[in-house]
């Protein structure tokens, strides 16, 4: 289990990670999301023993973090990178190396993973000579091959087309099946929504909001309905108990005052225009995302939601 | 293996697989038969030097015609006899000019005292003007002894000049003979030595820079990080390079020794003394210093550098270092103990290269040399700490051109 208690890093003149406490627990994928320049990175850096925080602590497995932990953990930047002239076995048998794996261990590790990337036939050719998405796919291979109890990846999906999507997709659920530890960083809603068992919503390296994906919801969304029409919708924004709508020719969305039933609704429209499917919908990730982190930016007066933080640190996290 | 061990291991062959290495390790050999073959060629035959173009002159009697034949031929040159008319000279003028004469000596009437007149395109070629002079001379000294009447044998022996012999003394007061050239070999062999640290401290100090530079521009420093620390990278990266430098020090050092002894008398040709096997391990000591003293700071810019042209400028204050000693060599040789040559030498980041040159002309005296050794380790020691906290800093930092001052603030902080 990883585990923040109170983390707090300050740089010259802002404060990256601003008192952030959470638990990530074995065999969860545990999301940190986020607008940019939240302290995502940071958080990240931290965890991995790259920079020190200035107080609060941060513990994997009880264990304080040291340089011995390292080995445990497996890492995905956002930015990805690997050596260029280097062949793709080689890159991988280092990577490996750097983690303690013995090279024949690293071998076999790595034959399996090439082999379900499809990647097998490249592996003595260079990086340089890869497409994007191999790399991207390579690099996630270099983050898992020793095996790591505890792994955290950094838009892991960013750049993948949909089939090595869900290559990787089924590759960190069965991580999560094995008990290891996910730590998933985006700010990507919808990959939150669909992975995640847990999130933590921070904004200015402090906590916005967390808990199970449901309890995030139903806290912090509201009801929405979608309506897909043939006929004039326009009086819908004028009726007394909808507090939202979007009204396109064919498909309307609508949240509605509290205290008003979803029938209400309906029965509004049903004398009016042709109903063709009315859905009542529990409030995406996304809309929970942008309510709360614009709510928190009009009480900052900072419509951006985000922060400038200085070009100090590596200004995309 | 150790995970430093692993760095070590892969930078080294990045470094040794590269085609700089390569390439610097077969050029290498020839610039050691430039310092152990070439002076020792030179001195043999001074006709190695010669060969010019033809010179032309245009005036004079024969006597002083033939002088300059014979001096102008030491250099392999053909003399042209021109007659004394204004078109003949013009001509001429404009075969010097074109490049088909190499130059045109003028006298007129009064040469003697009034001086002849050299026509040249270059305006470079001092011996060709000296031996032209020295003749000239000659030929007037012998005119003015014959005409003030004075005994010809009389003038010549008041003239005569005083030789002076050069010996060279060991600390035991042995005398050693035949040093007339040391000059000139000890020149070369420290201009090679010096050229060999100075190449190669540069080479691989920018190997470094650049491979630090490298995995952040390429992103791959998160990776490496969340694996190792910084000090582990930083320290891997210089010694796995400093580990191909030294392979291609031992493979230079061991032509060297082939060459001077084996080759070197097989031609009959003397080596250079000063391409001695103590030398030698004398420029691979003084290579590894430099080494990881220049290696230290070029991991540091390295880190705090935004890209490779932004490398190239914050190199500049550690190049500066590097051309003082070599562009002041010849003052260095000439003068092994005057003040400037003891401080510069003392002086960790100048004494590599001007050490080397000291110990090469006379040994220096063994306080200096421990002094120096001394300074220079204390100082490799200050400056790779001040590097692993400028790297542990920089490394991770984008986005931002870093200055000097900032750089000596993260010393600080840290």
């Amino acid at each position: 289990m990883l585990s923040l208690e109170n983390v707090i890093k300050s740089y010259e003149t802002v404060r990256a990670v601003d008192g952030l406490s959470f638990e990530a627990r074995p065999g969860e994928i545990f999301g940190l999301i986020g607008p940019n320049g939240a302290g995502k990175s940071t958080t990240i850096r931290m965890i991995m023993n790259v920079i020190a925080p200035d107080s609060g602590s941060i513990r994997f497995d009880g264990e304080p973090f040291s340089e011995a932990l390292k080995d445990r953990i497996g890492y995905l930047p956002e930015e990805r990178g690997l050596y260029r002239k280097v062949k793709v076995e080689d890159m991988l048998l280092y990577l490996a190396a750097l983690k303690g794996m013995d090279r024949e261990a690293a071998r076999a590790s790595a034959r399996v993973w090439l082999e379900r990337f499809d990647l097998a036939d490249w592996k003595g050719r260079k990086i340089e000579e890869l497409s994007k998405g191999m790399a991207q796919k390579l690099q996630f291979i270099g983050s898992v091959i020793h095996d790591p109890d505890l792994v955290l990846f950094d838009e892991p999906f960013s750049g993948l087309d949909p089939i090595s999507q869900d290559l990787l997709l089924e590759a960190v659920l069965e991580l999560k099946k094995r008990g290891k530890t996910v730590l998933f960083s985006t700010h990507v809603m919808e990959h939150a929504e669909k992975l995640c068992d847990r999130i933590l919503l921070i904004r200015k390296g402090r906590e916005l909001v967390s808990g199970s994906l449901a309890e995030v919801k139903a806290g912090h969304g509201q009801d929405a309905i979608q309506v897909e029409f043939d006929g004039d919708a326009s009086f819908i924004g004028g009726l007394p108990f909808v507090a939202a709508a979007r009204t396109y020719p064919r498909w309307l969305e609508v949240e509605l005052r509290e205290g008003t039933e979803a029938d209400e609704l309906f029965r509004a429209l049903a004398g009016r225009v042709h109903v063709r499917r009315f859905e009542v919908m529990s409030p995406s990730l996304h809309s929970v995302f942008v309510r709360l982190v614009g709510d928190a930016a009009q009480v900052d007066g900072d419509a951006q939601g985000g922060v400038a933080n200085g070009g100090k640190e590596a200004s995309r996290d | 293996m150790t995970k430093l061990g692993t760095i070590i291991r892969q930078e080294f062959k990045v470094a040794a697989a590269n085609k700089t290495f390569i390439i610097l390790t077969i050029i290498g050999p020839f610039l050691i038969l430039a310092i152990t073959v070439l002076p020792g060629l030179l001195s043999m035959n001074p006709k190695v030097s010669s060969g010019g173009g033809p010179v032309a002159v245009s005036g004079g009697d024969a006597a002083v015609q033939s002088a300059l034949e014979a001096a102008i031929g030491t250099q392999g040159r053909k003399l042209v006899r021109l007659g004394e008319d204004d078109a003949s000279r013009t001509q001429a003028k404009l075969d010097v000019g074109k490049g088909g004469l190499d130059a045109l000596v003028v006298l007129d009437g009064d040469w003697m005292d009034q001086g002849g007149t050299i026509y040249t395109k270059t305006g470079t070629d001092a011996i060709l003007f000296s031996l032209v002079e020295q003749s000239l001379g000659a030929v007037a000294r012998e005119a003015r002894i014959a005409k003030s009447g004075i005994d010809p044998a009389l003038a010549r022996e008041l003239a005569r000049e005083v030789k002076l012999s050069i010996v060279g003394v060991g600390k035991d007061a042995s005398e050693k003979k035949g040093i007339e050239d040391a000059f000139m070999t000890t020149l070369f062999t420290a201009m090679g030595f010096v050229m060999l640290i100075y190449m190669t401290t540069i080479l691989y100090g920018q190997l470094i820079g650049r491979s630090v530079v490298q995995e952040k521009v390429s992103k791959t420093v998160e990776v490496m990080l969340s694996s190792v620390s910084s000090r582990e990278l930083m320290i891997g990266k210089i010694l796995g390079l400093g580990l191909a430098g030294l392979l291609q020090y031992g493979v230079w050092a061991g032509m060297a020794l082939v060459l001077s002894k084996l080759l070197a008398p097989a031609l009959g040709i003397a080596a250079p003394a000063a391409v001695s096997l103590g030398n030698i391990a004398w420029l691979v000591v003084f290579f590894v210093l430099a080494f990881f003293l220049y290696a230290a700071g070029y991991a540091a810019i390295g880190a705090a550098a935004e890209d490779e042209s932004h490398l190239g400028q914050l190199a500049w204050p550690l190049l500066i270092f590097l051309i003082i000693p070599l562009v002041m060599i010849s003052s260095f040789v000439m003068n092994p103990n005057s003040t400037l040559s003891v401080l510069l030498s003392l002086f960790p980041m100048t004494s590599p290269i001007v050490m080397l040159i000291r110990v090469l002309v006379s040994p220096p005296p063994l306080w200096q040399l421990a002094l120096c050794l001394g300074l220079l380790v204390a100082t490799i020691y200050a400056m790779m700490a001040a590097a692993a906290k400028i790297f542990r800093v920089g490394i991770l930092m984008t986005g931002k051109r870093t200055t000097l001052k900032e750089m000596m603030r993260w010393i600080s902080a840290a």
